[in-house]
């Protein structure tokens, strides 16, 4: 009994220190905090927000690249206004973007220095104390206390795993440590107290670069600069992440036991596996396994890129002629689709040409695999040289059995694409 | 007499060849002039020119009109009782008119050029009064009309059968009209067969079947009923039959090009030569079920069976052109494969691939700036 009350008595007393810390947090930072809004200029209402935070004492703000991508797009649609604590509010421009991490810099008009938010120099532990910042669902500035969890296993572009609730409206705010300096920057929720957050050293990055511009800069930035920013981020992204999926070990593993499908050893790819061996009435026993990057480049609320799936289908009939097995089959492989989402604006349609293919590598040996194969493309608009890809292919050599190999990538140059393919392509097999 | 060497295949009558010979009967009836009474042929004949009933007098004196005196009775209220009198004289035919009230009109129904409508009007003068007939001309009383023939007028040359007609003479029979409508159905069902991703009842097909066969025969009745209110022989059987048989005929046609598509690697033309070949078929459907149904002439059959193909496609292309949006998510590719007995190509290498694959992306830019 004792021991519980000492217990509890630790519990409270450490909760008490905490919303203390918290208020005091709040209190000193508040200046330097504002709301982001995005206006549509027609209609004048607010069409999105967001928070940010002051991060130089001349008026640059950092926030969420997807708080402020409709301007970044359509930047004579809206127009970015600042809220902040005393409710002032005023117009901003946007300087600097990174879409793979999120980030953005916009600046606000000043007349003095100004207090702003220190950007940490060091990670935080794993179990440290972190606040963060934000206004949820336009209910004001809040103050919510969570724990540095790491960085998230299974990214590509890093991402800390803090343990505490992150709502919408709060992307773009800062997360701070005991020392009120900024170790990260909300950017996304996956549900009950697991929140995502950019971490502070990419923001650094992109202010360092900003500031080397500004210093370096002889003319003015051209009109097209953000949009010339994004399109050589995309570029290194996606050479970045082909050259860790081309030069990482591609795994043979086998699929139901009769296939052979490459498994590319990269954290960052996750893998699951399904089958329909439950069902006892279906007359095609079907083994699929796919794998993907769980993570995608926002660049508007209906344009993502950067994506990579892939999937593989073994199908068995149970009881049935091959004309039917084939007209089944055909039926699986008649719908496939883009990974990404993207519109006209965006992007071309896609063009497609298909072939019966036999991998050499196969050749001569008991793996050999006869193919049907379909390739199609769509080109970027804005990004001249990116395009989204999409292959199918479906083995035609057996009469009761099929295996489909399948992939999309969004993002990628047309090098890199075929690359991969011509991987891929020799990659698949029989067993 | 001169000779019609003009061919014509058709068993309805040319009028233009008919009226170019028959001026110069006349001038030969006019030399000829101590030609007694010739036989004249009177034909009643409906507005769009179907021969009614057919008269062959012999008599220099004809009396048409409504009452029981004349040679030729009609019934037509429009007509006066003694409405018109036709008469032989100095080797010609001449027509008068007896103060009808609707009054007559004389004319050369395939003169449409010169369209010289002669009235034969009770008020005129004497000499307009009587007007010379000639051969095929069509006198109009009424609301009925009258064509004029004399004996050596010129029918046209036989048509001879055509190889369709020993083809439609085997489809008709009820047994081969039977064969192929069970055949389809075998077919329609083993297609429901080949695309039920379940187990599969067997009565339950059929049952598809059926009803598809029933739909699919809608055409040819719809047919078989117009040629018979248009007073043509129905042909119910034959029109069934030919149907029926082009319906198998394009499945197989169908499944050759699914083969064909299977085994080559995407081709414009492949895309091109199907849809000319579907409308190909569909016209010469149309095309037979005109030939059996209606007696029209080869070209107005051409351009019927052209007219129904170009409003089934150009109204289905519109249809899907309608409802294309504005922009595809979703990639158009073609994903035919077959079973391993219906591959007969070579398989390509993935380096070769790879390398005509390049293409497209050089047009998937181009697309993406067009469109900007």
């Amino acid at each position: 009994m004792k021991t519980f009350f000492i217990l509890v008595f630790i519990l409270l007393s450490y909760r008490c220190f905490a919303t203390e810390q918290a208020e005091e947090i709040f209190a000193q930072l508040t200046p330097s905090l504002y709301q982001i809004k995005l206006i549509d200029k027609a209609s004048g209402e607010k069409s999105s927000i967001g928070s940010g935070f002051q991060i130089s004492k001349d008026g640059i703000i950092a926030t969420n690249y997807h708080v402020i991508s409709s301007y970044a797009r359509h930047p004579d649609k809206y127009r970015i206004e600042y809220l902040d604590h005393n409710g002032n509010t005023g117009e901003m421009d946007l300087v600097s973007v990174d879409v793979i991490n999120d980030l953005a810099l916009v600046k606000r008009p000043t007349v003095s220095d100004m207090p702003y938010f220190l950007l940490s120099d060091r990670e935080p532990i794993k179990g440290e104390q972190l606040f963060a910042l934000g206004n949820p669902h336009d209910l004001g500035m809040i103050v919510v206390p969570g724990t540095y969890n790491g960085l998230k296993k299974e990214s590509f572009n890093e991402r800390i795993h803090f343990t505490g609730s992150i709502n919408s409206g709060m992307s773009g705010g800062p997360v701070v440590n005991n020392n009120e300096k900024v170790v990260g920057i909300n950017v996304a929720t996956s549900g009950n107290q697991i929140g995502f957050l950019v971490p502070h050293d990419k923001l650094v990055t992109l202010f360092k670069a900003y500031n080397n511009r500004v210093q370096t800069a002889v003319e003015p930035v051209a009109k097209d600069h953000i949009e010339k920013q994004i399109a050589e981020q995309l570029f290194a992204n996606q050479n970045k992440l082909m050259d860790a999926l081309l030069n990482n070990t591609w795994q043979s593993k086998e699929l139901a036991g009769k296939a052979m499908i490459p498994i590319i050893d990269v954290p960052f790819i996750r893998c699951w596996g399904d089958s329909n061996a439950d069902k006892t009435d279906a007359i095609i026993e079907a083994v699929i396994a796919n794998c993907s990057l769980d993570e995608s480049t926002y660049l508007s609320s209906h344009f993502f890129t950067g994506g990579v799936e892939i999937e593989f289908r073994y199908m068995r009939a149970k009881d049935l002629s091959d004309d039917k097995f084939y007209h089944l089959y055909q039926q699986q492989i008649s719908h496939a689709g883009p990974g990404n989402r993207a519109m006209k604006e965006d992007v071309s349609e896609y063009q497609c040409r298909h072939d019966l293919i036999m991998p050499e590598s196969t050749i001569n040996t008991d793996k050999v695999i006869n193919n049907k194969t379909i390739f199609c493309t769509r080109a970027y608009k804005d990004f001249s040289g990116l395009f989204d890809v999409l292959y199918l292919s479906a083995s035609v050599d057996k009469n009761q059995q099929g295996l489909v190999s399948h992939f999309t990538i969004a993002g990628v140059n047309q090098e890199n694409a075929m690359a991969f393919t011509s991987k891929f392509m020799e990659a698949v097999s029989w067993k | 007499m001169e000779i019609n060497n003009r061919v014509n295949r058709d068993n309805s009558i040319s009028f233009e060849d008919i009226d170019k010979r028959s001026n110069k009967t006349n001038d030969t009836t006019f030399v000829d002039s101590n030609r007694i009474n010739d036989e004249i042929i009177i034909e009643e004949i409906s507005r769009n020119h179907k021969l009614l009933h057919r008269h062959r007098i012999k008599q220099n004196n004809i009396n048409i009109g409504r009452d029981y005196h004349n040679d030729i009775i009609l019934s037509d209220p429009y007509i006066c009782p003694k409405h018109i009198s036709l008469r032989y004289s100095q080797g010609a035919w001449l027509l008068s008119d007896n103060d009808s009230i609707n009054g007559t009109k004389l004319e050369n129904s395939n003169d449409k050029k010169r369209k010289n409508k002669r009235e034969v009007k009770r008020n005129l003068s004497q000499e307009s009064h009587q007007q010379i007939i000639h051969d095929g001309d069509i006198i109009t009383l009424g609301k009925s009309q009258l064509r004029v023939v004399f004996k050596d007028h010129h029918v046209a040359d036989t048509v001879a059968f055509s190889p369709f007609e020993h083809i439609i003479d085997i489809i008709r029979n009820p047994l081969a009209v039977f064969l192929s409508i069970a055949l389809f159905m075998l077919i329609a069902a083993y297609n429901t067969y080949l695309n039920q991703p379940s187990e599969t009842n067997i009565s339950q097909l059929f049952v598809g079947a059926f009803s598809k066969s029933i739909l699919f025969a809608l055409w040819p009745i719809c047919i078989a009923l117009i040629s018979h209110l248009t007073k043509n022989e129905p042909r119910i059987l034959a029109q069934l039959g030919i149907s029926f048989t082009f319906y198998i005929l394009i499945w197989i046609v169908n499944l050759i090009e699914e083969v064909i598509i299977f085994n080559t690697a995407s081709n414009p033309v492949m895309d091109i030569a199907s849809t000319l070949l579907a409308v190909s078929m569909a016209f010469s459907l149309f095309w037979l079920n005109c030939y059996i149904g209606y007696h029209l002439s080869a070209k107005r059959r051409i351009s019927v069976a052209l007219c129904i193909t170009i409003l089934l496609f150009g109204g289905s292309y519109l249809l899907q052109y309608s409802k294309k949006p504005e922009f595809d998510p979703m990639p158009r590719y073609d994903a035919t494969i077959m079973a391993p007995s219906y591959l007969l190509a070579p398989s390509n290498n993935v380096a070769d691939f790879i390398e005509e694959s390049k293409n497209l992306f050089t047009q998937a830019s181009e697309a993406a700036q067009s469109e900007d």
